[in-house]
């Protein structure tokens, strides 16, 4: 499934989309309020399945009138996920020269080592274990969303491969 | 110097004059004393040796009694003899030579051996006996005897059976234990091939042995035993381990084989290798187990931390947005749901926490416990910012240690003194080092409530808490988590406190010297 939520109006010209992979509707729609209410995106993806994660960034299937050349400004990616886990995309998505410039910050319930070493080598830019505290978890949103969507420069789009699929 | 050989009676002077020359080279060239004898007893005829051995001059012995020099039982027989045939008498010394004393002119007496010869003679039978001295001979022949009792006692008091083989392999000697353990008589086994107790490859390892020089043979028995099968005479065979030593022998090279009995050792060692695999299988039972649980606890653990968010998420939710249109009690529940959220998300935190130490590896290194603690003291300022604390802190020593789990000691340690010093003021909370009982420890104290020492054994227990909730909040895992770390680095951790008057904490740990 996926949620489309627009912004308020009045934002900038900038497509600052973020992408949330979480399959969880509850820590979603958490995560989501957050992120609306600090106005931080234009436009929030909210997918629930990894299979269907991986169509949107490789604009296939449904998301076949999207563009490599128009990715999100960032990833926020769960790593329990069905079907395709979040390591599995991450992968995907950093061996791929058309996707590998996208920024992708894994949040996660779980903070194990193997992990973290695992999305560091696959090249992660960010590891967030999200608090178990709804207090805490909001702040933490709010550095997310104000680190990667403001204060961080996106790459920009030269950085990204030719727009045609891979085969 | 008088004539070698005088003669009495007179009627056989002619015929002894005529001996004379015949017999008088041969007499004194003999090594042996000779004495002839006629049928009455009396010596007729001595040379050189003959005084020489007993003492006297020829002349004192010339026509005397033999009994003499030689005992009397003998005397007799020597009459005996001389009356039998030739042929009866030739019989009788082939026999070989008769053990004697002889009496020597000074009544001392020594160990001889007598050879009897006919003579037939004009007068009658002579009889011409060969003495010979053997103290020499016997004194050897006592010593080996000696000897070989020393060998055979040895043998005999060996705890092992112990076979003597030569070179053909055939058992030449064995002691009483050979005899017990293989279940055979002595006589059975002697002159039998070591193949009937030992049967496998042992025979040709011995002869091999044997074949070498003694030097390569005694380098061979120095190495351990060799490991084989010994065979009963009732057929029934036990494991042996033998140890061969060369003895170099008149009758060429022979070889003392010391058999030890090896079932009880194999018995044990069997049991040995069954316990250690128990141990392994239990070892590889308990580490699954572990694993499991603690897959298990991070598991749960993490699956409980999105529910435990979305219910204070929603409850925070629901009164930003909707608390002035809620009653006030409706408000008081949605702190409550709130508060109860937050306590089960520190618990499951602490939980997965402590999990996790378990299976952390150590990063040990030298490290300045005093820095340790003021990181940690730094770490609790904000929370005692409201009261007035007086902290304490000893100069410490420097230990081995991973410094991320030392801090948490001290967090947790000191957390703790916070806690149960809040209704003091000021608190005191004291850091240092002293010697207990010999060993070095280091301590952690407070001016706080204490616990009652009763109760001192679940201190460190998950979960279990001395307090009630209402009086200190807390979920019960710090101490555990404390103590895991401590006895994770080789340590102990314990208390000492006393209901009302403080508690302090002690723990030891590898100092750096």
């Amino acid at each position: 499934m996926i949620g489309e939520v627009s912004g308020e109006s009045g934002t900038t010209e900038t497509e600052n989309e973020l992408l949330l992979v979480e399959d969880n509707p509850s820590d979603a729609e958490l995560a989501v309020r957050e992120l609306r209410r600090h106005k931080f995106a234009k436009t929030i993806h909210v997918i629930s399945d990894g299979a269907e994660a991986l169509d949107f960034v490789f604009c296939r299937r449904a998301y076949q009138s999207r563009s490599f050349s128009r990715p999100p400004q960032v990833i926020l990616l769960d790593m329990k996920l069905p079907k395709v886990d979040g390591l599995q995309i991450l992968a995907a998505i950093k061996n791929d020269p058309r996707t590998c410039a996208i920024p992708v910050v894994i949040m996660t319930s779980s903070a194990e080592q193997r992990d973290l070493i695992e999305s560091y080598k696959m090249g992660v830019n960010a590891f967030i274990q999200k608090p178990v505290d709804f207090d805490d978890f909001c702040k933490v949103i709010a550095h997310v969303g104000t680190f990667w969507l403001s204060v961080n420069k996106p790459p920009p789009r030269e950085a990204f491969g030719p727009d045609s699929p891979a085969k | 110097m008088k004539s070698a050989l005088s003669v009495v009676p007179k009627d056989a002077e002619k015929r002894l004059a005529q001996m004379e020359g015949r017999y008088r080279g041969l007499l004194e060239a003999a090594p042996d004393a000779i004495v002839v004898v006629d049928t009455a007893g009396r010596i007729v005829l001595l040379n050189a040796q003959a005084e020489k051995q007993f003492g006297y001059l020829r002349d004192e012995l010339l026509g005397q009694q033999v009994t003499t020099i030689i005992p009397e039982g003998f005397a007799e027989r020597l009459l005996a003899d001389a009356l039998r045939s030739v042929e009866d008498t030739l019989a009788q010394q082939i026999g070989g030579g008769i053990e004697l004393l002889g009496h020597r002119k000074d009544g001392s007496e020594f160990p001889m051996e007598i050879m009897l010869s006919p003579l037939e003679s004009g007068e009658g039978m002579l009889i011409t006996a060969a003495i010979r001295n053997i103290s020499v001979r016997k004194a050897a022949e006592s010593h080996l005897a000696q000897m070989e009792r020393r060998y055979r006692a040895l043998l005999e008091a060996a705890p092992d059976a112990m076979v003597v083989v030569n070179t053909s392999g055939e058992i030449v000697l064995l002691n009483i234990q050979a005899e017990r353990k293989f279940g055979y008589h002595r006589d059975e086994l002697l002159g039998q091939q070591v193949k009937t107790i030992i049967p496998e490859g042992f025979a040709e390892r011995l002869l091999a042995d044997a074949l070498r020089s003694a030097e390569d043979a005694l380098a061979q028995q120095i190495g351990t035993g060799i490991e084989l099968i010994g065979r009963r005479k009732d057929g029934g065979e036990f494991p042996i381990e033998i140890m061969l030593s060369p003895l170099q022998s008149s009758d060429g090279m022979l070889v003392t084989t010391a058999i030890r009995d090896i079932t009880a050792h194999k018995a044990t060692e069997a049991h040995l290798l069954r316990l250690n695999e128990h141990l392994v299988n239990g070892n590889a039972l308990l580490a699954t187990a572990n694993a499991d649980l603690e897959m298990f606890s991070s598991s749960v653990a993490h699956d409980l931390r999105s529910p435990i968010r979305q219910i204070s998420g929603f409850a925070k939710i629901l009164s930003q947005d909707y608390g002035q249109q809620l009653p006030a009690e409706a408000n008081k529940h949605l702190d409550k749901i709130a508060h109860g959220a937050k306590q089960m998300g520190c618990l499951v935190d602490d939980l997965l926490h402590l999990a996790q130490i378990g299976r952390q590896a150590l990063a040990v290194q030298p490290t300045a416990l005093s820095s340790i603690v003021a990181a940690a003291v730094e770490a609790l300022l904000p929370e005692c910012s409201d009261r007035r604390v007086e902290w304490r802190l000893g100069k410490l020593r420097t230990v081995a240690c991973d410094r991320g789990l030392m801090k948490q000691v001290f967090v947790n340690l000191l957390s703790n003194a916070l806690k149960y010093s809040r209704p003091r003021d000021p608190a005191v909370i004291e850091v240092g080092q002293t010697t207990l009982n010999g060993e070095r420890v280091i301590f952690v104290r407070d001016n706080g409530v204490g616990f009652d020492m009763q109760y001192a054994d679940k201190l460190f227990g998950v979960f279990q808490r001395l307090h009630r909730a209402s009086e200190f909040e807390g979920t019960g895992i710090g101490l555990a988590t404390a103590e895991r770390i401590i006895r994770k680095h080789g340590g102990r951790m314990w208390a000492e406190a006393l209901q009302g008057r403080g508690a302090t904490f002690f723990f030891t740990i590898v100092p750096v010297e």
